[in-house]
């Protein structure tokens, strides 16, 4: 029942942005090429934002539940690695995830007509590399509440910092002109930002591969860094738990 | 001759003092901070290769946190435990695949999952295939009779019926090695009684399992365990059979015999006497009661109980 509630109110969504797209119409700076159709560029940026809300709270939480029930101690006692944990514990969250995210771009353009141009390989490659770097972030804040025995501080953070720094419903340039470029220069440090930019280059302005190399660039760039660190703080984390006793307690 | 057992679990040295989180940070905050808790201190015995190896002390004596620091969930402070020659802090893993573990904790399940889901789950976590998960299921489902309640939710079972679940998930990878951390605490007489049986199977198989087991049911220990140690505060008070720790209380033991016949009367008689252990007291009377034409009715002797050594080595712990 839930799940089809869902189904709804993504159409829900999905037919408010097209009717608030329709008062913007032709209105559209020059400079923002990527918002010439608002709904086209508000869908990219609701799926996408999906798909990194869930990167970097999935994991946590699911630790979180593990911890409450009772059941993580049960779980680290038989032989699976701490990698195979962190994947399996959120696929479920991302395979969901990815339907509803799907749904925001299936219904704009079945329902409104929206065009997405460009290669869609590139946008999963986009999508998939930005992921697994939010679900870095998503790692650390899973650590933090297996040591703190505390919600998720990273996922409200980085969620609400996401959806107001890293263009999912404004252009960030807009940031810089309104901010001053200390506080739109934020949007930069944002794995987000770049991974939204990339696969907006390519859905909406059809960019190629070459044309995309600055943000998948910088992704690699975050990806390097923070799946060896993400990892490493995680096993130190189970490890301080161990020493605590406290792998149960919440 | 004397056989000569590998020790399955070697733990040496070992020590667990519970560290208080963020100590100096709540200190520097004025917060109240709470002292360090030692729950083990020095410990080392071995428990050997298809041996049933019992632990008994008061609550709070150390026995859970020992369970779980050789199920690698807890680290130790200091001290080493290798489970069949893998370290439990530098080879979890490999000591992982060696154990299994069954306590009483209901919170280990997935309570909107069925027994049967949650054994699935759990083998697949330990790498068995679906065909040989579901038919080791089945066996273990029948073995510990959970085929009723097989299908009926984890949070809809009995407390007895949870802790069987534990068991069966304990044994699902035929671990060489089992941790029991009381075991028939939640069973009735009857169930409780299968579980005994199970453990002393499990010993006598061929591989056996070594096994670990922790409980307050002393005579349990008693009939199931060919040694014993005592924790008393999170050390190790004494480690010796079930027979020689009960002689470690006193030497002598009461014998009460009723006896019928004697003196010509058919009136039934009870006799008792103190006889050092080993002495030919006993005998002796028995014969001369035999003589004087009585009919031996019963024998009953009264020894020290592991109850009296665990009483004796708490108390010297409270004098220290």
């Amino acid at each position: 029942m839930q799940f089809f509630l869902r189904i709804i109110s993504v159409l829900a969504v999905v037919t408010t942005l097209f009717f608030i797209s329709k008062i913007f119409s032709g209105f559209t700076d020059p400079r923002y090429s990527q918002w010439r159709d608002p709904l086209a560029t508000w869908l990219t940026g609701l799926a996408v934002l999906n798909y990194f809300m869930t990167g970097f709270s999935s994991l946590a939480n699911s630790i979180r539940q593990e911890q409450m029930q009772g059941t993580l101690e049960s779980v680290l006692l038989t032989p699976i690695n701490l990698p195979t944990v962190i994947v399996a514990s959120s696929a479920w969250d991302f395979l969901e995830t990815t339907f509803f995210s799907f749904l925001y771009l299936f219904f704009g353009r079945v329902f409104f007509g929206v065009q997405f141009r460009g290669s869609f390989f590139l946008a999963v490659i986009f999508l998939l590399l930005t992921t697994v770097v939010l679900a870095c972030l998503g790692i650390l804040s899973a650590s933090f509440a297996m040591v703190f025995k505390r919600g998720d501080p990273f996922g409200i953070f980085l969620g609400a910092g996401s959806a107001l720094f890293s263009g999912v419903f404004f252009p960030t340039q807009l940031l810089k002109e309104y901010a001053g470029p200390k506080l739109g220069n934020i949007s930069l440090l944002l794995p987000a930002t770049h991974g939204l930019q990339g696969i907006r280059q390519v859905l909406i302005e059809g960019h190629t591969f070459s044309q995309v190399t600055q943000p998948l660039f910088v992704l690699l760039g975050f990806l390097v860094v923070l799946l060896p660190f993400s990892l490493w703080v995680f096993s130190r984390a189970v490890r301080r738990a161990k020493r605590e006793g406290s792998l149960i307690q919440y | 001759m004397t056989i000569v057992r590998e020790p399955a679990i070697s733990i040496r040295n070992l020590s667990k003092t519970y560290p208080v989180p963020f100590r100096r940070l709540r200190a520097f905050f004025r917060r109240p901070v709470k002292e360090p808790v030692e729950a083990l201190r020095d410990v080392t015995f071995d428990v050997h290769s298809g041996e049933i190896f019992g632990l008994i002390g008061r609550n709070g004596a150390g026995k859970t946190t020992l369970t779980k620091i050789v199920a690698t969930l807890v680290q130790p402070t200091t001290g080493t435990v290798t489970v069949r020659g893998s370290d439990s802090v530098l080879h979890d893993e490999q000591v992982r695949r060696q154990i299994g573990l069954a306590t009483a904790e209901e919170r280990s399940f997935y309570w909107r999952l069925t027994g049967e889901q949650n054994l699935m789950f759990f083998a697949r976590l330990h790498g068995l295939s679906d065909r040989i998960a579901k038919q080791r299921i089945r066996e273990l489902f029948a073995k510990l009779e959970l085929e009723e309640v097989a299908r009926r939710r984890f949070g809809e079972m009995s407390t007895g019926n949870k802790q069987r679940l534990a068991v069966a998930r304990s044994l699902l990878p035929h671990p060489p090695v089992l941790l029991l951390d009381e075991p028939t605490r939640s069973l009735d007489p009857l169930a409780a009684e299968r579980m005994r049986e199970l453990i002393s199977s499990l010993a006598q198989q061929d591989p056996p399992v070594t096994i670990l087991l922790t409980s307050h049911n002393l005579a349990e220990v008693e009939t199931l365990c060919e040694r014993v140690a005592i924790i008393s505060r999170g050390r190790i008070r004494a480690i010796d059979t079930p027979q020689h720790l009960r002689s470690l209380t006193s030497k002598s033991e009461q014998v009460h015999v009723t006896v019928s016949g004697l003196n010509g009367t058919n009136e039934s008689e009870r006799i008792s006497f103190t006889r050092q252990s080993g002495d030919n007291q006993l005998d002796d009377r028995l014969r001369d009661l035999q003589k004087r034409g009585a009919r031996i009715l019963d024998v009953d002797t009264l020894r020290g109980s592991l109850l009296d050594v665990l009483e004796m080595y708490e108390s010297k712990g409270e004098a220290e």
